[in-house]
């Protein structure tokens, strides 16, 4: 009996940690930086590639989809914002590359 | 690699001594055409279709800027077609050239002395874009045309693969490596137009900054095919990056690579099309990429908004798909260049670099693009009548949502 709760506790533990694989994997894909190779049918061959596949979620974004959301990406799209970010079957590729110029908040210096 | 090379040289092969008279060209009635040079390819496959057809028409043409085009067009009175340093092409009727095909480099000839009257304009870009454009003289009208989008590309050997608008940015933006946009640090390898060229205007709007802002270089002729030609045969790869129309690299696939895109506000870069190797401008139609415009067509119009030249405004139906003769189908010659239809799009924007809304043409055309384009297949079902198609409508073969 002993034994058999035990493999169940292993059991859950091990379930709970493939979850929180899942969950973390988006956001190492945020900060992979670039190059990502394609193979020869010019499909992604590593984790920053997402060969695509609808993604549904809520469409109740707001004015960005941070690392993390409970979804990253709109079904039913109006805006512009839903637009651009709505789910898709295309590949898409994920790329934030490092900056330095960019400001402190995310915005731009003029141009030089 | 023979082949590529093969191919860029045809492509670069474009300056023939011209030897005739455009107005002395015998047979079909002229249209002169003063096109952006992305618009090359549909000019020469559209112009090969009317030069053959039962009512024949001949185009003959010159690539020339947009913003440049423009006001050729709008100024008072309007500029004519002039022989200048940029040539000037007509399409050959079969019995002048019988081997000639859209997939060769056309013919010249020399305008009139005192220029020819330009039929009709075809830029690439938002007209809007064009800085000192007076207004519009009465009786000049725009006609929305097919859609063409823009990339940035790099040398076949990058190792790059896309590009995120504030990357371009601080590319771009910045003089020689001063935007800190690694690779693309030096300023001798990244090639744009100049401002008055769609692609140039489009380019930068992505990437929020206006075309006189680009640090790039320009080269000598301003052309595609030069940027294609520097970007192809560059010695060092990772640090060059060029503008080009998707049409052009369409054309040049085996040559570059085209990066995908990501803009401002999205969470991951697109390509055009759905996939690296596909021709199907999905993510242009519904949203995902950013950098592309409608293609103005610009004429003079009587009381009615038709173009004063009949022959103009048949152009203009055939490249709509307003009208299909049974020897010329405008719209697949659009679909085949490598633009898109209005009809097929999702998705419209007011000026370059504008927010997308949703769009629903009059009268769809998204199945019938997506059947034709190479290596096209559609899952919209085939009809003959509006029976199968529910609350759709059967048109050109396929039930469209309307």
């Amino acid at each position: 009996m002993n034994t058999r709760k035990i493999g169940i506790v292993i059991g859950v533990l091990a379930a709970l940690s493939g979850i929180g694989i899942v969950a973390c994997d988006d956001s190492s894909n945020a900060v992979k930086e670039t190059p990502i190779p394609l193979n020869d049918a010019g499909m992604p061959v590593t984790p920053g590639i997402d060969s695509g596949g609808p993604q549904p979620g809520t469409d109740g974004g707001g004015p960005t989809l941070p690392d993390g959301a409970p979804s990253d990406c709109f079904m039913n799209p109006h805006t512009h914002f839903e637009i651009i970010n709505a789910c898709t079957d295309s590949v898409k590729i994920t790329k934030n590359p490092t900056l330095p110029l960019l400001l402190s908040d995310g915005g731009l210096p003029p141009p030089m | 690699m023979a082949g590529a090379a093969i191919g860029l040289t045809s492509m670069l092969a474009s300056t023939a001594e011209a030897a005739v008279a455009c107005s002395s060209l015998a047979g079909p009635p002229i249209v002169y055409v003063e096109n952006g040079d992305t618009q090359e390819p549909l000019m020469k496959r559209l112009g090969a279709r009317l030069v053959s057809s039962a009512t024949p028409i001949r185009i003959v043409y010159k690539n020339k800027r947009t913003c440049d085009l423009a006001l050729d067009l709008y100024s008072t009175p309007p500029n004519k077609l002039v022989p200048d340093a940029i040539l000037t092409k007509y399409i050959p009727t079969p019995t002048e050239d019988p081997t000639w095909t859209p997939l060769s480099v056309s013919p010249t000839c020399d305008p009139d002395a005192g220029g020819n009257d330009i039929g009709l304009g075809i830029g690439a870009t938002f007209l809007s874009s064009c800085a000192n454009l007076p207004a519009a003289p009465a009786g000049l009208a725009q006609t929305k045309g097919p859609t063409q989008s823009y990339g940035f590309i790099v040398p076949e050997a990058s190792s790059q693969i896309a590009l995120t608008a504030q990357e371009g940015y601080f590319a771009y933006g910045f003089t020689q490596g001063t935007g800190m946009a690694a690779p693309w640090v030096n300023q001798a390898l990244r090639y744009s137009r100049g401002p008055t060229a769609s692609t140039a205007l489009t380019c930068s709007s992505a990437i929020g900054l206006k075309a006189s802002q680009l640090k790039g270089t320009v080269p000598a002729g301003n052309t595609s095919t030069e940027i294609l030609n520097f970007v192809a045969t560059s010695g060092n790869p990772e640090a060059t990056i060029g503008l080009m129309g998707t049409e052009v690299y369409d054309g040049a696939r085996n040559l570059v690579k085209l990066l995908a895109f990501k803009g401002f506000g999205q969470r991951y870069a697109y390509f055009p099309d759905s996939t690296s190797t596909s021709f199907d401008k999905k993510n242009v139609r519904d949203g995902h990429y950013l950098p592309w415009a409608p293609t103005p067509y610009v004429t003079h119009v009587d009381a009615m908004g038709k173009a004063t030249d009949p022959n103009v405004q048949r152009i203009i139906d055939l490249v709509l798909g307003a009208r299909v003769d049974a020897d010329v189908n405008g719209l697949d010659q659009v679909i085949a260049s490598g633009l898109v239809p209005d009809c097929a799009m999702a998705v419209q924007r007011a000026f370059d670099g504008g927010d997308l809304s949703l769009y629903s043409a009059p009268e769809s055309c998204a199945c019938y693009f997506e059947a034709k384009v190479p290596q096209g297949s559609t899952k919209c079902t085939t009809c003959t009548t509006d029976a199968p198609c529910g609350s759709g409508k059967c048109h050109r073969g396929y039930c469209e949502v309307r």
